[in-house]
């Protein structure tokens, strides 16, 4: 497997304040890669690095071997559910969707089919027409989510993309990642469920004030860590209590 | 693909009845000066070309005061709710988005412009001013917003604030125009002469008063004062460049 994501020494100063120290991370095609951190761990600021809209103080990002920055390509292969969930609230789900077809330059051909099934995947085909301003959060995500897929990506960065959701809407957006990593897109999501971690990813990162504390599967992280008895969440909670 | 970003901004425009009201707002106030021009006694015995002169720089005030306001929350509103992250993920280009925003201002400022010609026509019947009146209300109302939007932009980009974005750009626009309704007596000295040379809003108003006052049509004739215009669009533009440099080296996100 070759590495889709490679960051080498990464860092990103607020101030005086160290969001990301010397990162480094290898995600691999078709992996589906957990990045834990508790609040303020640096996980939206890696995040926004790799997807090339915050500019690194030091370090290399590259993307399917290209660097960030070369958006011509990165942008093509890469669907991102960020952290600002910001939609135009007078559009529709349809005429969103529309958009941003047209931004990543999918044929007028091949819009109508793409946002016909994208809204199907996402289960919004009967709310296409109305306007995103009167949807709920949970239908938001999934638009969100939509969107993030409109260029087909190889590559899809998720930023709690469950978060506010409720079971029955983190159940289907869960399903939905489990079926386009199973169809060969990487995954990278960022989370605060350690359940959902547990569960969707086959390796995981935890970030704590910006570096890298352990990775690997939930078994390696426990052989690694000394705590075969716990599960993640205690895992988690021991490495970033300090 | 900045024609995506241009019919976005014309839809919300139109969604939000946004546009709407900034054409409503123009066409009462053309309406109340037009109606006070032709009607009130003091006023109606002005020399047509004056009620002209009158009418034009207040096209152009209005023009500016409603595309500064509108411009000013332009960009910052993509930040402000939280949208500029997903645009910026997308392979759009930067030029693409400020090409798209600012033909989105300039079609603001052509629908004000048509709906004050009918004011312009009524104002100006039985004159033989009216085509050259309309040419240089849309010339120089063209560059007056153009150097204004470019600054406004530039502003956005720098503050990516609605708030200090309007109250800067309201603040130009002031600082500029107030010099600008001196009457010329008022400006005898060399400083005054100089800042009056080179502010954009009364080289505008200086050729309209060349146009109608003066009847000199011709563009050689109003060279003297499309030119600092011309000079006040580049000096903006570079201004936008450079805060386009900045803000892709800071990053579409620039702090936490």
């Amino acid at each position: 497997m070759s590495s889709i994501i490679s960051i080498k020494n990464l860092s990103k100063s607020y101030g005086t304040q160290k969001a990301v120290d010397g990162l480094n991370l290898e995600i691999q095609r078709g992996e589906f890669y957990g990045f834990l951190g508790p609040n303020g761990a640096g996980k939206t600021t890696t995040i926004r690095m790799i997807t090339g809209i915050l500019q690194p103080d030091e370090g290399e990002i590259l993307v399917d071997g290209y660097a960030v920055h070369e958006k011509e390509y990165v942008a093509k292969i890469i669907g991102v559910v960020p952290e600002g969930r910001g939609f135009y609230e007078w559009m529709t789900a349809e005429e969103y969707l529309y958009f941003f077809a047209n931004l990543y330059s999918v044929s007028k051909n091949n819009q109508t089919s793409l946002v016909d099934s994208l809204l199907t995947e996402v289960d919004l085909t009967k709310r296409r027409h109305s306007k995103i301003g009167t949807y709920s959060r949970g239908m938001r995500q999934r638009l969100g989510l939509a969107r993030a897929l409109i260029n087909r990506p190889q590559l899809l960065v998720l930023d709690e993309p469950t978060l506010g959701l409720d079971p029955q809407g983190q159940e289907s957006v869960q399903k939905l990642l489990r079926k386009l990593n199973s169809e060969g897109v990487t995954i990278f999501l960022s989370s605060h469920l350690l359940d959902e971690v547990s569960r969707l990813c086959t390796r995981i990162g935890i970030l704590n004030n910006g570096r890298l504390l352990v990775e690997g599967t939930e078994k390696e992280i426990r052989e690694k860590t000394n705590l075969k008895d716990k599960n993640l969440t205690e895992i988690f909670l021991h490495l970033t209590r300090t | 693909m900045f024609r995506y970003i241009w019919k976005k901004e014309i839809q919300g425009e139109l969604y939000t009845w946004k546009s709407t009201l900034w054409l409503l707002i123009s066409s009462l106030l053309f309406s109340v000066t037009s109606y006070l021009l032709l009607t009130n006694k003091e006023l109606s015995l002005l020399d047509q070309t004056e009620l002209l002169w009158l009418l034009g720089k207040i096209i152009i005030g209005v023009a500016l005061l409603i595309v500064t306001v509108d411009a000013s929350s332009s960009i910052t509103a993509e930040f402000e709710k939280e949208t500029a992250e997903s645009l910026f993920v997308s392979p759009l280009k930067m030029k693409d988005f400020i090409v798209g925003k600012l033909l989105a201002s300039l079609t603001l400022w052509a629908a004000i412009f048509v709906v004050s010609i009918p004011y312009i026509l009524v104002t100006s019947a039985g004159s033989h001013l009216a085509v050259a009146f309309l040419f240089y209300i849309a010339l120089l109302g063209t560059l007056g917003i153009l150097g204004f939007v470019f600054l406004i932009f530039a502003v956005s980009l720098l503050f990516r604030s609605s708030k200090n974005t309007l109250t800067t750009s309201l603040i130009l626009l002031l600082g500029l125009s107030i010099p600008a309704v001196f009457t010329s007596t008022l400006k005898t000295d060399v400083v005054s002469q100089i800042i009056s040379k080179v502010n954009p809003i009364d080289s505008i108003f200086s050729s309209l008063d060349n146009v109608l006052v003066d009847y000199k049509l011709s563009l050689t004739q109003n060279w003297q004062y499309i030119l600092p215009l011309i000079l006040f669009c580049m000096l903006t533009f570079g201004l936008l460049i450079f805060a386009m440099r900045h803000f892709e080296k800071k990053g579409v996100i620039s702090n936490e």
